[in-house]
């Protein structure tokens, strides 16, 4: 592949980005505000979650800001997101936190219907009618208003606790799923924004690559999983969203201390058991977890867990077992980057190939007329 | 009174720019000096998947600390530190202080110590409204006792 630099752009390359903002600014209507970012922030907030996600940064403003400024663009707000990070020293790891103690907002399990602490579906469309409301196109900002005003009156919360147990642990506790292995507890995280995948990696690298990958990727590489390019068959044993405090040791007395919260969604599937008669027939597993309230990269990364922990024990049997397959094509910005890099200027590779397809026809006909 | 590490939390959810007005005035004419950089940048989040209990990195947040000494205008000496999830230096600076403050009990510790109440009602209207969307959507599974499925997990060995 060969590049040309070139002249004469720079006047049109600064036009689109006047023409851009002429675009996001041009709505035809006298009342037009710009978006804010914490309208941003809560009336697109599965947007702002999946970009928050993604970016691998949990910084909700300045997500807003990204989604703002490349006008919805996911791929071009994580990217954004991505540089901002880039920028920024690195000041401190946290300790390892437990999801435990996530301050829960949804939480079901599709295994049981009586799980310890009960199911509380929160703030979900998966019971709603895949119907327009055409209400919400003429909506009058008293009735905006009006929603949280009255949304939880009459609400009990004494029996609500502040943390739930989680359901994989009442199934350990009976003996239905494997032992946890204590020496790879204190093993150092792999760290993907410092150190490149070079394979065969650790399962901590799959995960943390997983967890800020481009959802659509995710998806479609779980999603030939489920429809038969694999075998995880996967139940849900829980599937929960909420707020986890972030702790940090106190810089004077050493002790852990809440300095701010990050909104998680966490799922555990369970999938076909395993065992022969060395080792005790038990459940396999497979965990998901990202920024935001992003459900489907949840589950979709849970699937893919239990199938690249297949295919690193075994031999991959099919492109989601591969961990070179997945992890390499999950990335949205690096996906992006390649695709997008399609519409810069090729003029030299072109001409080349424009050139020896001048001379493959030249001979061509050549030999036709010797024929 | 609120237990220290929880200060923090509850002052980050005034308004910042209520809590640095605040702690300027408190802290006039003292004297202020960094026992470590002011710095703001990034933190990486470590979690434990609980499928295997295994530590990975779920992604990055923005961070500021400070650590000060202060020495009020009558001679008294004291330290105060803060990290927040924020990426303003001038809020870990004033949460340092309001950290100092309080554990000393230097002039003023009352009023951090009402922002501290006024932060926490704050955190736990939060709280109340996350309870509230559970306790709404709370499934009823009573309805259907009467069918004999084993479907709690207490019935895991049926």
């Amino acid at each position: 592949m060969g590049y040309v630099a070139i002249k004469g752009g720079a006047q049109a390359i600064e036009g689109t980005k006047d023409v851009f903002e002429f675009l996001r600014t041009s709505q035809n209507d006298s009342h037009a505000l710009p978006l804010d970012v914490g309208t941003i922030e809560n009336q697109l907030r599965l947007l702002h979650s999946r970009v928050i996600s993604e970016g691998g940064v949990y910084h909700p403003t300045l997500a807003s800001l990204a989604i703002k400024q490349s006008q919805g663009d996911t791929l071009e707000a994580a990217f954004a997101l991505r540089a901002y990070r880039s920028t920024q020293p690195r000041l401190v790891e946290t300790p390892v936190l437990d999801s435990k103690n996530m301050r829960v907002t949804r939480r079901i399990s599709s295994a049981f219907k009586d799980i310890p602490g009960g199911q509380m579906l929160g703030a979900t469309t998966d019971y709603h009618l895949r119907l327009l409301r055409m209400e919400l196109l003429n909506e009058s900002p008293e009735n905006f208003r009006k929603v949280t005003e009255i949304l939880f009156e009459n609400s009990s919360i004494d029996d609500i606790p502040d943390t739930f147990p989680k359901v994989l642990d009442a199934l350990r506790a009976e003996g239905l799923l494997p032992e946890v292995n204590e020496t790879t507890d204190n093993k150092k995280p792999f760290d993907i924004t410092r150190e490149p995948l070079v394979f065969p990696v650790d399962r901590s690298a799959a995960l943390a690559t997983m967890t800020r990958a481009e959802q659509g990727s995710l998806l479609a590489i779980a999603y030939s999983n489920m429809r038969g390019y694999g075998d995880v068959h996967p139940t849900i044993a829980e599937l929960r969203v909420g707020y986890l405090p972030v702790l940090l040791p106190h810089p004077i007395t050493g002790e852990l201390t809440e300095v701010g919260e990050v909104e998680v969604t966490e799922c555990e599937v369970v999938a076909m058991y395993e065992g022969d008669n060395d080792n005790e027939a038990t459940f396999t597993l497979g965990y998901g977890a990202c920024f935001g309230n992003n459900e489907v990269k949840a589950i979709s990364m849970a699937i893919l867990d239990r199938a690249l922990q297949k295919g690193m024990n075994e031999e991959p049997a099919n492109p989601s077992e591969d961990p070179e397959f997945v992890l390499l094509h999950i990335d949205g910005i690096d996906s992006m980057g390649f695709c997008t890099h399609y519409k810069m200027p090729h003029y030299v590779t072109f001409q080349s190939d424009m050139d020896r397809l001048r001379t493959t026809q030249k001979k061509q006909s050549k030999k036709e007329s010797q024929l | 009174m609120l237990e220290r590490t929880l200060w923090v939390s509850a002052l980050s959810a005034l308004p910042s720019n209520e809590l640095i007005e605040i702690t300027s005035k408190l802290s006039e004419g003292w004297t202020l000096r960094p026992k470590s950089v002011p710095q703001a940048g990034l933190g990486m989040l470590q979690i434990k998947d609980s499928a295997f209990h295994q530590a990975f990195y779920l992604g990055e947040f923005p961070l500021a600390s400070a650590w000060l000494e202060v020495t009020t205008l009558d001679g008294r000496r004291a330290e105060g530190a803060a990290q927040v999830m924020d990426d303003c230096i001038e809020i870990a600076e004033a949460l340092a202080l309001c950290d100092a403050i309080l554990s000393a009990q230097l002039p003023g510790w009352e009023k951090v110590s009402m922002m501290i109440e006024k932060g926490l009602t704050l955190r736990n209207t939060i709280n109340k409204e996350r309870k509230m969307m559970l306790a709404r959507t709370r499934v009823d599974f009573s309805l259907l006792d009467d069918t004999g499925n084993g479907e709690g997990l207490n019935n895991v060995e049926s």
